[in-house]
């Protein structure tokens, strides 16, 4: 479970309130969206949740953890094993091949050999079994976008958190990723946090948290809580 | 992960090339040392000990005219050596030699000046009396010895002589040339041998003979100039000379005391090397830094989704500096093979001068030079990798990606 208290975030000189005072509490096996205009705190809010991020005011709890108590070196193993980010973009090593590239996350950890046959059934399962051995760059839009989801489920994480995956894709490619994400969140039971200002998007959650200006729009407040 | 190939590629070669340089520049230096060290300083003894030269005192003098000092005026204050350089007490020096267990062996020897003559011909020499068997013992005599052995000047009236000797008179072995001292006394002695150093003005100016004839020939039976002594250890010649020196009047001097301005010439030599090899390796270290630097720049994207799918700063550090290992490492190995190669291919170059009995240069295959070649190209290439390894390590993910 995810729960936010009180959660604000500042950033730059004058200070600029981003988030303001914040609370929600996201369940295991969710799949919520985070949608609201451009500038209104949507990818700020994931950050924080995903702990690549800290409050500047507030408490974030994961799995009963406040993040604010825990080392690098735990928050790192919190990444690793328990979180799985796609962004817009799939920030794949150009200098790995494809399995490689899954593979990174299990890589980490030492456990190349024992997470093989995970990644080329995660692969198979998202359409790119056939492309294990090329390259990022001989891949469509699409596809790299796929092996990014395969590399954030890889350590089946029990939280993925995503920035507008769909942001980088066509209509046919972002339904495909889409439908994807609701089959592993329905499938695996995978909390699943997404970014999105796509209202068509947004539907395949089954919550949403709705910012205006870094507010939770009072629309969907009830929701929440 | 190594990236950048173009730029990487380059340091590889500044690194070999800087790790090539110091192992030919080493293996030539340090050779003509070892062929100097082979040919002076061996033969020279690691402690010699030599009898104190006495001056004459005006007060001394004076004592053996009056002891009354008031009556004696001199016109002309005495002065000079008091006598010829010998050491007296050398009875005490055998027993403490023979004792000291860091003592390899010793041999004593005579030193007088001689003209060696045939016909028409005669060369002036520093002729050295000494027991073959002892020498050879202590000294690699033996092993520059052109015609015959050392060990046959146990015979008395036997002479060995340098090769630009042999050569200028025409002497050969078993030929007999008379050997004139100061004093006027003469004797004909057999050539029994034929050394050669390679160092023209040493084959032309020493001669060996048995010393018991320097000592009959000089009228001295018993008398002795120095004691050369060869030690286990020659790297403790140093502290066994000082602890020798305060047990009597007499000289004790270490090899590298003997030989002040060579070991003066070796540090000098030593400075350059360093000097030249450390100025390439610091080129070589802002190259590396460059090239990693410029690296972190560009994947800093890549950084960034390693931070967060759980790679924490301690393993990006690590991972940057496995780049500058990997540069330093394998352009260190590269450098010492081909300065390996370079050194071999100096060996070969057939040269017009003659050194130490060969026609070629001298070098040195010490495996210390190749560690430290090494070791050089491999902790510049890690200190320099440092910075921007730390530099790496502490990208914050996020600001990378908001900044896309």
């Amino acid at each position: 479970m995810i729960e936010g208290y009180d959660i604000s975030k500042n950033f730059g000189f004058p200070v600029q309130r981003v988030l303001h005072h914040l609370n929600f509490k996201i369940l295991d096996g969710e799949f919520i969206s985070i949608s609201g205009r451009s500038g209104s705190g949507k990818s700020t809010l994931l950050y924080i949740m995903s702990s690549l991020d800290h409050p500047t005011e507030g408490r974030l709890i994961l799995d009963g953890k406040d993040l604010k108590f825990l080392s690098s070196k735990d928050i790192h193993y919190l990444r690793n094993t328990s979180i799985g980010f796609i962004f817009q973009f799939h920030y794949l090593l150009p200098e790995l091949t494809v399995i490689e590239n899954v593979l990174l996350p299990a890589r980490n950890l030492g456990l190349i050999d024992s997470k093989k046959n995970d990644a080329f059934e995660l692969l198979t399962f998202l359409g790119v079994g056939a492309l294990v051995s090329r390259y990022p760059n001989e891949l469509s839009g699409g596809e790299q976008q796929r092996v990014a989801i395969a590399r954030a489920l890889i350590m089946k994480p029990k939280y993925l958190f995503a920035d507008e995956p769909t942001g980088n894709l066509d209509t046919m490619n972002a339904n495909i990723v889409m439908n994807m994400l609701k089959e592993i969140n329905l499938k695996q039971k995978t909390t699943i946090c997404l970014v999105t200002h796509d209202p068509d998007y947004s539907a395949f959650a089954g919550r949403e948290i709705y910012l205006i200006n870094g507010h939770i729009s009072e629309r969907k407040k009830d929701l929440l809580f | 992960m190594v990236s950048r190939k173009k730029q990487s590629i380059l340091i590889l070669l500044g690194i070999s090339f800087s790790t090539l340089l110091f192992v030919s520049i080493s293996g030539v230096q340090l050779g003509m040392r070892e062929y100097i060290s082979q040919v002076l300083l061996n033969n020279t003894a690691h402690v010699l000990i030599s009898g104190a030269e006495t001056k004459i005192s005006h007060a001394d003098m004076t004592k053996v005219f009056s002891n009354n000092r008031d009556l004696i005026k001199w016109t002309d204050l005495p002065f000079g050596l008091r006598e010829e350089m010998r050491l007296e007490n050398y009875s005490s020096w055998y027993q403490l030699l023979e004792q000291d267990p860091r003592v390899h062996d010793f041999s004593p020897r005579l030193k007088t000046f001689a003209v060696l003559s045939k016909d028409k011909f005669s060369s002036a020499v520093n002729l050295i009396g000494t027991i073959p068997e002892k020498t050879v013992r202590i000294s690699s005599i033996e092993k520059y010895m052109k015609v015959g052995s050392f060990l046959d000047l146990k015979d008395s009236g036997s002479v060995i002589i340098g090769s630009g000797s042999a050569e200028d008179m025409g002497l050969k072995v078993n030929h007999y040339l008379n050997l004139i001292l100061g004093s006027g006394v003469t004797k004909k002695m057999r050539i029994v041998g034929i050394y050669h150093f390679g160092n023209d003005q040493a084959d032309r100016t020493l001669a060996f003979t048995n010393l018991n004839d320097v000592q009959v020939m000089t009228r001295n039976p018993g008398r002795i100039s120095e004691i050369a002594v060869s030690l286990f250890d020659m790297d403790e010649s140093n502290s066994i000379s000082k602890e020798w020196k305060k047990l009597s009047r007499d000289n004790v001097q270490d090899w590298k005391e003997a030989n002040q301005s060579f070991m003066e010439m070796i540090k000098v030599q030593d400075y350059s090397r360093y000097f030249i090899t450390i100025t390439i390796l610091i080129v070589a270290s802002f190259g590396i830094y460059n090239v990693l630097s410029i690296m972190i720049n560009q994947k800093r994207k890549e950084i960034a989704i390693l931070q967060a799918i759980g790679f924490g700063p301690e393993k990006i550090l690590r991972l940057v500096l496995y780049q500058g290992l990997f540069l330093g490492s394998v352009g260190g190995l590269l450098g010492i093979s081909f300065g390996y190669l370079v050194c071999l291919y100096l060996e070969r170059i057939r040269l017009n001068i003659e050194i130490g009995g060969e026609h070629h240069l001298w070098i040195s295959f010490d495996w210390k030079i190749y560690l430290m070649a090494f070791l050089s190209a491999f902790f510049s290439s890690v200190f320099s990798s440092l910075i921007p390894a730390f530099s790496a390590s502490r990208l914050m993910p996020l600001d990378i990606i908001r900044a896309e």
